[in-house]
This record gives C-alpha cells, sequence and structure tokens, in this order.
C-alpha cells in the first residue's frame, strides 16, 4: 500500500462510523462506506499531497450521501423506539444494536444539514474549524446547525432534563 | 446567577472544547455556579457519552479496505486444473516420493496457519489464545456477524471472497478479516473455523498470507458442486445460511 491507501485505509473505520451517523440504518451505512473507498480510490488525483486528507475523505462520503438521498424518494420513517427490529449478531452486542439503531433514526429525523453537523461533530469529534471546512460554511453557519440538531435531539431522546 | 452571556451554544461549545482556556474557565465558573446551566450542560455531556458508547464500537471493529485490486476470487477452476495436473503426474510416474510432499507441504502450512490465528479471544477467555473447548474454532461476534450478513465482495467488517456448500452440507465461506483469513462454516451454532491464517492486507490484494493455493485446495477438498452464485448467496443468507 503506498501513503495514500494507508490513510485511507486507516480512515475507512472512522468513515464508517460517520457512514453510521448519516445513514438510515447500518446496511446503508456499510454500502455508503464501500462507495467512498471505491470514490476516493477513484479521484485520488484530485487530493492535493499535503492538505488535509481526513476532511477530503469525509467530503467524498458527505457528497455521497447527498446524491444518494436526493436520488431516491425517501419514505416516511415513522419514529418508532418501541418497535425496534430484531438485532443482528450476537447475544452480547444486541443491546448495543438496539441503542445504535435508535440513535440513527433519531439522527435522520434531523434535517440533512443538521445531521452532517451534528455527525462530524458530536460522533466525529471534529474539530468545529475541520467540521466547517469539509461542509465548506461559514464557522457560524457550522455551529448554528449543531446546536439546532442537539437541540432536537435532545428533545426525541428526552434527555431535556435542563 | 446566571451568565446572561452564556447561552447553549456557549455550553456546548464548551463541552466539546472549543473554547479558549480562558472563556473555558469562564464558563466552567458560571456553570458550576448555576443549576439550570449545570443541568443543560449535564443533559448535553450525556448526550454525547450516549452517541460515543453507541457509534465508537463501529470505528474500533476491523473493516478491510478495497484497494485497487477488486475482491479476490479465489481461483478454484485453476486449483481444480492444478491438482488435475498433478493427478495425472503422478500417475505417470508412479509412487515417486516426491507425490507424497505436495499434500506434506499442505498439512505443514495448514498447521502452521492455526498457530496465527491465536489473536481471536474467544468470548469469555481473557487469556487469549486456542483453547481446547467445544467452541475453540467458533468466530467471534463480528466475523460471524460480517459472515451472516455480507454478499462476497463487499466491504465490512470483513471482505468474503466466496460461499459454497461444502460436502457435508453446511454453507462455508472464504473470508479475509483484518488480521485472520480464512474458511469458516455455518454450524447450528454459528461460524466455525476451518481453515485459517494471517491475513495479508498489504499490497491490496486482501488475500491471506502466504500461499493462497493452500486455502484454494481446501476449499476445493471441501465443496460440493460449484460455489454459489450472487443469487444463491443472497438466498442463502436470507435463509439465515441453513
Amino acid at each position: 500500500m503506498d501513503d495514500f491507501e494507508s490513510a485511507l485505509a486507516d480512515l475507512i473505520p472512522r468513515l464508517r462510523r460517520f457512514a453510521h451517523g448519516l445513514a438510515r440504518d447500518p446496511a446503508d451505512a456499510d454500502d455508503l462506506t464501500q462507495q467512498t473507498a471505491e470514490r476516493a480510490l477513484k479521484s485520488r488525483g484530485s487530493w492535493t499531497a499535503g492538505t488535509n486528507f481526513n476532511a477530503w475523505a469525509y467530503r467524498i462520503m458527505r457528497n455521497l450521501w447527498i446524491d444518494t438521498t436526493r436520488s431516491r424518494q425517501r419514505q416516511a420513517q415513522i419514529f418508532a423506539p418501541e418497535a425496534d427490529g430484531e438485532p443482528i449478531g450476537a447475544a452480547g452486542d444486541a443491546e448495543n444494536k438496539v441503542e445504535l439503531g435508535y440513535l440513527m433514526r433519531a439522527m435522520d429525523r434531523l434535517p440533512d444539514e443538521q445531521r452532517e453537523a451534528v455527525a462530524l461533530v458530536m460522533i466525529e469529534g471534529l474539530s468545529y474549524a475541520e467540521a466547517a471546512d469539509v461542509l465548506d460554511v461559514p464557522a457560524g453557519t457550522l455551529t448554528s446547525r449543531l446546536v439546532r440538531g442537539r437541540q432536537a435531539l435532545m428533545q426525541m431522546l428526552g434527555q431535556n432534563n435542563a | 446567577m446566571r451568565d446572561e452571556t452564556i447561552d447553549e451554544a456557549t455550553v456546548i461549545a464548551w463541552i466539546d472544547g472549543e473554547l479558549d482556556a480562558g472563556r473555558a474557565a469562564e464558563v466552567g465558573a458560571a456553570v458550576a455556579a448555576d443549576p439550570a446551566l449545570s443541568g443543560l450542560a449535564e443533559a448535553h455531556r450525556l448526550m454525547k457519552a450516549r452517541f460515543a458508547a453507541a457509534f465508537d464500537p463501529i470505528a474500533e471493529a476491523p473493516v478491510v479496505v478495497p484497494m485497487a485490486a477488486p475482491a479476490p476470487v479465489i481461483p478454484i477452476a485453476q486449483a481444480r486444473a492444478a491438482r488435475e495436473a498433478r493427478r495425472k503426474a503422478t500417475d505417470k510416474t508412479a509412487a515417486k516420493p516426491r507425490n507424497w510432499f505436495v499434500p506434506g507441504a499442505i498439512a505443514a502450512s495448514i498447521f502452521a496457519a492455526f498457530l496465527f490465528i491465536q489473536p481471536i479471544a474467544m468470548p469469555g477467555e481473557s487469556g487469549g489464545g486456542i483453547n481446547d473447548k467445544a467452541t475453540a474454532l467458533a468466530l467471534s461476534a463480528p466475523i460471524a456477524k460480517a459472515l451472516d450478513r455480507q454478499l462476497s465482495g463487499k466491504v465490512g467488517a470483513v471482505r468474503v471472497a466466496l460461499s459454497f456448500r461444502s460436502k457435508s452440507g453446511q454453507y462455508c465461506r472464504s473470508f479475509t478479516a483484518t488480521h485472520l483469513a480464512g474458511i469458516a462454516c455455518r454450524e447450528a451454532d454459528g461460524w466455525q473455523l476451518r481453515y485459517a491464517g494471517e491475513a495479508d492486507n498489504a499490497g491490496g490484494d486482501y488475500r491471506q498470507a502466504g500461499d493462497d493455493a493452500v486455502q484454494s485446495e481446501v476449499v476445493a477438498a471441501m465443496i460440493a458442486g460449484e460455489p454459489l452464485d450472487a443469487a444463491q448467496e443472497a438466498m442463502a443468507r436470507d435463509g439465515g445460511w441453513k
């Protein structure tokens, strides 16, 4: 593997986590991760060595996700916390699967621009400046989307004990 | 007393570590002094921690990355042809000692390969290493789940190259994960390792370290009929590999 491939390989697990922040369910998230890896390899010529590789790769994933959501009719999802499907996999992590699915559906209810801000900062741990760079928006815009998204999530998740 | 300059965005920025030291100290003091602010800060901190607990395991799970090379498909046809050629050679040259070395070498490789797999810790085992229990060859949850769900050639916790029915009737799949590569078969109680080696993800070819041909030989020895095509594989997956 060359440097580019190593950097991508190292980032894939985090990209996959970001995909789970954007996508509606884990299967979509894994598809998105695969598409992003393929797209990144194909368009490696558009990455300038010395620039922020992670931001470049996150941007690819985010743009692919926007294309995906635009190109398909999103079926109305009813937010049903109790009606979670059967968790797939071993019993040990069933609980986490349910929780992840629950949080993913809460994220799914956010407007796109709030969801991506929350996913980059609260889930991925990017700084506000990095997230604003990925999304190509001013810092103030990023902050307000982030705050509104988190307020909405808190309300959905019933953690508004402030 | 509530500091009017501290709004929810500021509290969130404080939790995210986005404030400079001076401002962070101010906000910290204000939060400590104001029950409403400290409740708000606590709620946001809890929510952030809740997302971290659910999402961080994803970033810690092993993933095999598709690089320039496409997913490897174990060349069964080639392996068969090679075997056929060897068989013919054997027939011609009768009982030359060399004929024993080929399967002997394969057996040695399989044995050696098993020595590599100790990093997969079994559930509930702290010491690691392969044990002598009935569950010794059971694959742990991340790999087992990926084998349950992933179709060949897709990226995920593992990369599956090939699915097939074994002569004893189970579904089996050859796979490459981050460190472990091999063949697993679906038994009633889950995926059991049938052949294993150290994954070699360097060079972007996602093959088992050492000689792939050995794995091909193992598949060729196990397989009943032909490998599953995409439709058969999807059907097998949807049927729970039973």
